[in-house]
């Protein structure tokens, strides 16, 4: 496909959008200004604790509430004269003091729901109680890349997230890049690389199938060859996520703009004896951020880079009788790259005024946060996205 | 070579509704469209409940009814069902308690001794206890000298990878019954209750509790849905996979009490907090020993609960009733199923309908399930080969068409249903597997062809996953230095790359009382001295042989054949003609009888290839 083809493609595509008219215009724009901007988000699923992970050691109610699963303000490590990381969390703790890192204090949403399925939806959707079939990171590629370039939106999972779906852009999701080709004998090639199966079927599956394939094969030959092209001396620690990837594709330029990636399979939901379990993902997650940037920046490309860390909920804020927490409310959200503006941002929910259930009332609506780094990050306008205005926060410099 | 032109795949100038037996020959292949999947209008029969009649019923009809009542099948089981009316067929599948089960049960290695129970909630749990009473998990601590604890930490690791392991063995001895078995719909419904009462070994770490839960699943897998819901509820797996230990009198743990509404009941939205905190209530004090279920009256909560307006001093049974009782659990279920079983879209209105049918039916599975498996709706244009096959099953299926006796063991399994994103005993979550279009990714799209690439070109390279931990645990450097003779420290330092800070994970995780990465090549050690060995045999694929029994004599009817053996839609003749082309120049023919020697893996390039296509994933 040459370029004028792709570009009339996606040009009559943003025409033909329904209520898009306003998007193209905008979106055109955003590119122009931020070229070269990238969003990585991590989603740590399960529901991350967020007290034992930036600890509210100067208040007494935090010990009062968590008897056991306290951590001592001795043992942690401290940033300021209110907040300590938990002691597994080096990376983050440098981060923070290096002002790379900004923490929103009390993310979350009215009417919490405390399925993680459920409040995931409402996060990867950015729209909480309602019935919005796309993700929030598809309509940010569909808003800035009307023209629908290929591999712009990228997801590394064993499941496609629903914040990546999008309209008009079909996400590149793949696990492992090392298996992202397809096998095939060398006289298949030509019947294995190709749509064989021709005309348009009148079977929707069949017709969603083929769409994926041919996504499948423009994605596939970049992300391998950056991915075996990749080589670093960072040390990301124990298990990086899949952050050594997405350094690959940014040290290969793909044209991808946006990343999704998650620390999986509910890892975070840490019902019982979760002190030693929950150290250890933080553990993992401070070093694989930590090493991600450090990786970008011997890539020279940190300044370009902005990283979200984010979970579905909290947890309530007293411990459960089994050393571990029950499903909670607001959680902190984590910014980190140098564009941010580094430090605390948002009001810390009390930990007095708890509401029936026992959780915490939540000070951001988490919108706010998106609304920031659509706009202040990738310049787009984020009232037309998030269907409603939402104030920004001094987050990025 | 002779250039090949298309003889022309005869594809549709033959009479539409061929008899069975001309259908399975190759000279005889047709593509029976059933009559309305050419249009994606509304045909009269969707939404339509009312048994198929006989005049209907056909050769296509039996494959898409045995695709989503069973595996698939060779076309001589698909036969078998077209000879019967749809009535009797949709019975010989349902009604299976008629047909004797040959299939041999479990036999597990024998790793599990008595000593392991109860099995400590962590190795620090494990090693504290010892060096608190010395000892721990059925191992003393060591009188004098270093490591004193190693040993427990040893057989604590030990028992994770030996759960695990024959967890894997489960997994293959599962999907070979799948294979084998007499009544797929057996298996089939046993794969779907796998998934709504979704419990991974990952969290369990007993194989034993997952094993009992997946004879219990099959057992109750058509009867009624309070018995089955009774006895999960009581499960052993179930309660150590929602934390129902935890779950006290006075300090209740909603794990359970919220996923039994949340995920196998209602369905989220038609409950409050409040319910779920008053439920859970009801469910303190149901624990398990080993595995066995228990209630210990001390830790029950015996008082006054109100859930969903009903108030009385409830037990937990009484708290499921009072659950089975809301219509809405009729039509989650029903919903459920029916997309499971027929498709993916479902309005409101029907899933009401659905509701009120399982109602009638008393909640009977069976029952229900043979309604719908026998309604015009189920085999309405849209229905009939729109479903993306789950991974389990399109292997198994596609190990049936290729009439292999058992599934393979190079690749693994286990490894290759895993890669694409389902592997039996470890569902992801709490919610199970995503079904439909969530399990197709561009990822996943060429990881299902290069799944079926492995199984017709089987690596060479294999090592047992079983045997070998390869990357795993990072414990054969560890092994390679302790025999060379280097100490415990020393051996066990992490190997591996650093620049700069030192990240936390890498610095080790040092302890006097024992060492964990010793502990950890110990245990692999012990656990694949104790745990049975998986057969490694690949595919014992004859497709040569495939051939010769549907009368294949041309590599455009062996294309023609394969396509349809393998696949529900349609492929378009041009298509087909093109790897009938690619298969001809492989044999240097396009005569089979003259390639009849040498033509196996000519056959297998071209079935590659037919897998490969997007197409293939539907069912």
């Amino acid at each position: 496909m040459n370029h004028s083809t792709l570009y009339r493609r996606g040009f009559l595509q943003g025409l033909a959008g329904i209520g898009l008219g306003a998007v193209l215009p905008l979106g055109q724009a955003a590119l122009a200004a931020n070229p070269d901007r990238i969003l990585v988000v991590v989603e740590l699923t399960g529901a991350n604790d967020g007290f034992n992970t930036l600890v509210p050691y100067a208040d007494d109610a935090y010990y009062r509430l968590r008897p056991k699963l306290g951590i001592r303000a001795n043992r942690l490590r401290k940033i300021d004269d209110q907040y300590g990381f938990n002691p597994g969390m080096a990376g983050f703790e440098r981060l923070f003091k290096e002002g790379q890192m900004a923490v929103v204090h009390g993310c979350g949403y009215d009417n919490p729901s405390y399925s993680h399925f459920t409040s995931a939806s409402y996060w990867h959707t950015g729209v909480p109680n309602g019935g919005e079939p796309y993700g929030w990171l598809g309509r940010l590629a569909d808003a800035i890349d009307p023209q629908v370039t290929p591999n712009f939106l990228i997801n590394i999972d064993e499941r496609q997230s629903l914040a990546v779906r999008a309209a008009k852009h079909v996400p590149v999701v793949f696990d492992d890049p090392e298996r992202f080709g397809r096998k095939g004998l060398y006289q298949s090639r030509p019947l294995i690389d190709n749509n064989v199966q021709g005309q348009a079927s009148s079977n929707a599956s069949q017709r969603f199938l083929e769409e994926v394939a041919q996504s499948a094969r423009q994605a596939s030959v970049q992300v391998s060859a950056a991915w075996r092209n990749y080589q670093t001396p960072v040390d990301y620690g124990i298990f990086p996520m899949d952050l050594p990837k997405v350094a690959s594709m940014i040290k290969a330029q793909l044209p991808t703009r946006i990343y999704h990636t998650a620390y999986r399979h509910n890892a975070f939901d840490t019902h019982v004896h979760q002190a030693e379990q929950h150290q250890r993902l933080l553990t993992y997650v401070s070093d694989g951020v930590s090493g991600f940037m450090q990786d970008l920046k011997r890539l020279g490309r940190d300044k370009d880079v902005l990283v979200v860390v984010y979970s579905e909920f909290g947890r309530r804020a007293a411990e459960n009788t089994s050393l571990g927490t029950d499903h909670g409310t607001a959680n902190h959200v984590y910014l980190v790259g140098p564009g941010v503006k580094g430090g605390h941002h948002g009001q810390a929910p009390s930990l007095t005024n708890l509401n029936a259930e026992g959780n915490v009332l939540h000070t951001t609506d988490f919108r706010r946060v998106y609304a920031s780094v659509i706009e202040q990050w990738m310049g787009a306008n984020s009232q037309a996205l998030l269907n409603g205005r939402f104030d920004t926060l001094p987050v990025l410099a | 070579m002779k250039k090949q032109r298309s003889q022309g795949v005869k594809i549709s100038a033959m009479n539409k509704w061929l008899s069975f037996a001309q259908a399975a020959l190759c000279a005889g292949v047709v593509w029976l469209t059933a009559p309305a999947s050419a249009s994606d209008t509304l045909h009269p029969w969707t939404h339509n409940l009312q048994p198929l009649s006989n005049s209907d019923w056909n050769r296509e009809r039996a494959a898409h009814l045995l695709e989503r009542a069973g595996f698939g099948g060779t076309p001589q089981e698909i036969d078998a069902l077209a000879n019967m009316t749809p009535a009797q067929a949709v019975n010989h599948l349902v009604r299976y308690p008629r047909t004797p089960e040959r299939y041999p049960a479990f036999e597990a290695s024998g790793a599990h001794d008595a000593g392991l129970e109860p099995f400590a909630v962590s190795r620090p749990a494990a090693t504290d206890l010892a060096k608190a009473t010395g000892e721990a998990l059925g191992v003393k601590v060591k009188p004098d000298g270093n490591r004193r604890v190693q040993q427990v930490a040893d057989r604590y690791l030990y028992w994770l990878r030996a759960s695990r392991l024959e967890t894997h063995r489960l997994g293959y001895w599962w999907a070979n019954r799948m294979l084998n078995t007499r009544r797929p719909f057996q298996e089939k419904m046993t794969l779907f209750w796998h998934g709504h009462f979704a419990t991974s070994e990952e969290k369990v770490r007993d194989f034993r509790k997952l094993h009992a839960q997946n004879e219990l699943l099959r057992q109750h897998a058509t009867g009624h849905f309070r018995t089955l819901m009774m006895a999960v509820a009581k499960d052993p797996a179930m309660l150590a996979f929602l934390d129902a230990g935890a779950n006290l009198k006075g300090a209740p743990n909603e794990n359970f009490a919220r996923e039994i509404m949340e995920l196998f009941t209602m369905g989220v939205g038609h409950y409050t907090e409040r319910d779920i905190q008053e439920a859970a209530r009801a469910f303190t004090g149901w624990n398990y020993q080993n595995l066995r279920f228990v209630i210990n009256p001390a830790q029950h909560d015996a008082g006054q609960k109100t859930v969903l307006n009903r108030t009385g001093h409830f037990n937990g049974e009484q708290v499921i009733d009072i659950l089975l009782a809301q219509p809405v659990t009729a039509e989650f279920l029903a919903g459920k199923l029916y997309r499971y079983f027929v498709r993916e879209d479902l309005s409101p209105a029907y899933q009401q309908r659905l509701g009120k049918l399982l109602r009638e039916r008393q909640y009977n599975i069976g029952d229900f399930m043979a309604t719908v498996l026998l309604s015009k709706d189920f085999y309405s244009a849209a229905s009939v080969a729109t479903r993306i096959k789950p991974p389990v099953e399109l292997l198994v299926s596609t190990y049936k068409k290729m009439a292999l006796k058992a599934v393979p063991g190079i690749p693994d399994f286990n490894e290759q249903s895993e890669s694409l994103g389902q592997k039996l005993f470890y569902p992801p979550n709490v919610a199970g597997w995503a079904h439909g279009r969530s399990w197709i990714t561009p990822g996943l799209l060429l990881a299902r062809g290069n799944v079926m690439y492995d199984t017709v070109f089987p690596p060479i390279d294999f090592s047992a996953p079983d045997r070998v931990p390869n990357g795993l645990y990072q414990i054969n450097p560890v092994a390679d230095k302790l025999a060379q003779g280097l100490d415990v420290t020393t051996a066990t330092k992490p190997e591996g790359k650093s620049m700069g800070e030192m990240s936390m994970s890498n610095n080790g995780d040092r302890d006097e009382d024992f060492n964990t990465r010793l502990a950890s090549y110990h245990a692999w050690r012990k656990a694949i001295e104790k745990v049975k060995p998986i057969e490694r045999a690949t595919a014992q694929l004859n497709l040569s042989k495939l051939m010769r029994q549907a009368h294949c004599t041309s590599a455009e009817q062996a294309v023609a054949h394969l396509v349809h053996r393998f696949l529900s839609v349609p492929v378009p003749a041009e298509a087909q003609a093109k790897i009938a082309a690619m298969l001809a120049q492989d044999l240097g023919t396009t005569d089979l009888r003259v390639a009849d020697s040498y033509m196996e893996d000519a056959l297998r390039n071209a079935l590659h290839v037919i897998l490969s296509l997007p197409a293939y994933q539907l069912g």
